[in-house]
């Protein structure tokens, strides 16, 4: 070979292995972008419009309905004493007074202790949806229209795309088939979407009564009885040539597929048997998914989980119910963290949650009162936009509490920077071009 | 005299329109002949709604059509589900689980494959199979005795093809 000719291909040779990507084991391209901070994220979304006066400011009665009351009744999550007089917020006991009775508190130490507080976020929107979508994407969602996918990738496609995810690896396990909810597990952006999408339950719906009535008696195939099945149809898909814009929803591979269905009926037997755990006081849908969202975790171990609440939007026509529902809420999420330390033992210590709602709700009342004739709130205004964070597990400051009424810190679009901090793809995700430009880690917040 | 001739042309007028209106009816025949109707799988680039999906692979697995409060519930369980595919393998595995599903017997279809073959391409797809399609589904099925009915009606509903009209 001649020199020159020699000198070519090694520089083409160098060249090309420099500019090659790096293919990981686990089929990734390119290492983390930072050192992962957890190895689990459990975001809820505590989701329905919570108003902020009687969430993080405990103010209970006092700012909404001139009654001199205040007190915390979210103290499974946040610091302070609860209410002493007009209790309204709890269970009802036999012969008691409606409300009376306050659920105990789980924890030991509230999340507030054991985590870091964002006491005065904003959010970017006043409504269900679009608050949602920007909790799971990101991005404000100005644009952003109903009973559509979001307009921008979910964490769901950062996380499978960036970190090499797989779809059983991310989950999100809505309340409800209704409000365009089974929409958020995937965006239907041109460089993302399905195919990078998170698996997706209502799970009231999917282990409901009608989920039993339709799917409960499916046949457990054996693996010899499914290869073929599979082999056939992998044949077909192949002749048929979709493409993956042309996908109708996530996909699973054959094995995930095989592994979700067997624990499906394992879970209609043992709710059939009562063998679920959920969460002690029932909260009705909320705590359904709730309890359906640990049993998920129990099985996968999945690297990231959303889960949504939204029974305390009731508020636009009943504040006790409200509150009440705002209660049981703070139970259930205290009961989730609970779950995942102590009986999870492939996350305890290893897993981030993050709390947060999707929008507040209006300074100023509407005109329904309910039977304690108090005034009902709708949510609309600027004080819809006044939220909370809350944030706990491994590299989360403890007892730590950020921003303040006159100096608020944080935006609902920083979830997602925040999530992908801790899986390890903040680069990925804040050099996308595809979130809001205010956007930030909590943990730059800090 | 001038009001009898408006008369006179009047009815003249009335004559013409009515002879004008009478025409020969013409008798026309077309040379068609009958012709079977089947769909190109590159035709199909609409996807099925969920209610469609069920509704025809009821009707396809039954030979009777679903109820309306049957349709409305699994369409709502399985639009319950973020896979699709997963949530139609679940619904035709309790379908198949009833045993009233009407199929050929797995010694029927392997007694007779290439006709199987023709009639589920025909009964999922409505069309015909090609003939690479035809050689590998004999060939599959012939090697693999796990192979049932069942199996193959279950691949052809869960198939992306049948996802799309």
């Amino acid at each position: 070979m001649k020199r020159k000719e020699f000198i070519k291909k090694a520089g083409l040779l160098a060249a090309g292995g420099v500019a090659a990507p790096y293919i990981l084991p686990s089929g990734r391209l390119f290492a983390r972008s930072n050192t992962p901070l957890a190895d689990h994220v459990v975001l809820v979304m505590f989701a329905g419009g919570v108003r902020q006066q009687e969430a993080v400011l405990q103010r209970y009665l006092d700012d909404s309905q001139g009654v001199n009351s205040a007190g915390n009744i979210m103290y499974n999550l946040m610091e302070g004493a609860p209410p002493v007089s007009k209790i309204a917020y709890g269970t009802t006991a036999a012969g008691g007074t409606a409300g009376g009775q306050p659920i105990p508190r789980l924890l030991s130490q509230t999340l507030q202790q054991q985590g870091t507080l964002f006491r005065e976020m904003r959010a970017q929107s006043a409504g269900h949806y679009v608050g949602l979508n920007t909790l799971v994407t990101g991005n404000p969602g100005t644009a952003q229209g109903l009973k559509v996918r979001p307009n921008f990738p979910t964490i769901f496609e950062y996380l499978r795309k960036h970190a090499g995810y797989k779809a059983s690896d991310c989950w999100f396990i809505g309340n409800t088939i209704g409000n365009s909810t089974p929409l958020l597990n995937s965006s239907e952006h041109e460089t993302y979407g399905l195919q990078y999408g998170g698996n997706f339950f209502a799970a009231p719906l999917t282990f409901g009564s009608a989920g039993r009535d339709v799917l409960s008696n499916a046949k457990p195939y054996s693996d010899e009885e499914l290869a073929p099945m599979y082999a056939m149809k992998n044949f077909l898909d192949q002749n048929f040539g979709l493409n993956p814009e042309q996908f109708l929803s996530v996909r699973n591979s054959p094995e995930e597929r095989t592994r979700i269905k067997e624990w499906m009926r394992d879970v209609y037997i043992r709710l059939a048997n009562g063998q679920i755990s959920f969460p002690p006081v029932n909260g009705g849908g909320d705590s359904f998914n709730i309890g359906m969202a640990a049993e998920v975790l129990r099985a996968f171990k999945p690297k990231v989980l959303v889960v949504n609440m939204s029974a305390v939007d009731g508020c636009h026509s009943n504040f006790t119910g409200y509150l009440q529902s705002l209660h049981r809420a703070d139970h259930a999420t205290g009961w989730l963290w609970d779950q995942i330390q102590r009986n999870i033992p492939e996350m305890s210590g290893k897993t981030m949650m993050i709390v947060a709602p999707e929008c507040g709700r209006n300074l100023k009342p509407n005109p329904i009162q309910d039977e304690n004739d108090w005034y009902a709130y709708d949510h609309s205004d600027a004080n819809a936009l006044r939220v909370w964070g809350l944030m706990a597990g491994p590299n989360v400051p403890q007892n730590l509490v950020v921003g303040s009424e006159i100096s608020p810190s944080g935006r609902l679009t920083d979830i997602v920077p925040t999530i992908a901090h801790a899986l390890g793809i903040k680069d990925e995700v804040m050099n996308s071009g595809l979130l809001d430009p205010l956007a930030r880690s909590l943990f730059d917040r800090i | 005299m001038l009001s009898s001739n408006k008369l006179f042309y009047g009815l003249g007028l009335l004559l013409l329109l009515f002879a004008g209106a009478c025409t020969k009816n013409e008798r026309l025949s077309y040379g068609l002949l009958d012709q079977e109707l089947y769909e190109d799988k590159t035709l199909k680039t609409k996807n099925k709604s969920e209610s469609e999906y069920i509704s025809i692979l009821y009707t396809n697995l039954y030979q009777k059509p679903i109820s309306p409060n049957e349709l409305y519930k699994t369409q709502n369980v399985v639009y319950s589900i973020g896979d699709r595919t997963l949530a139609y393998e679940m619904l035709l595995s309790n379908y198949f689980n009833q045993g009233s599903v009407v199929m050929p017997s797995n010694s029927n279809m392997r007694g007779r494959l290439d006709s199987f073959m023709l009639d589920t391409y025909k009964r999922f797809y409505l069309r015909y199979p090609s003939e690479a399609e035809k050689t590998w589904f004999r060939n599959y099925i012939q090697a693999n005795p796990d192979a049932s009915v069942e199996m193959v009606y279950t691949a052809f509903a869960a198939s992306d093809e049948y996802s799309f009209y």
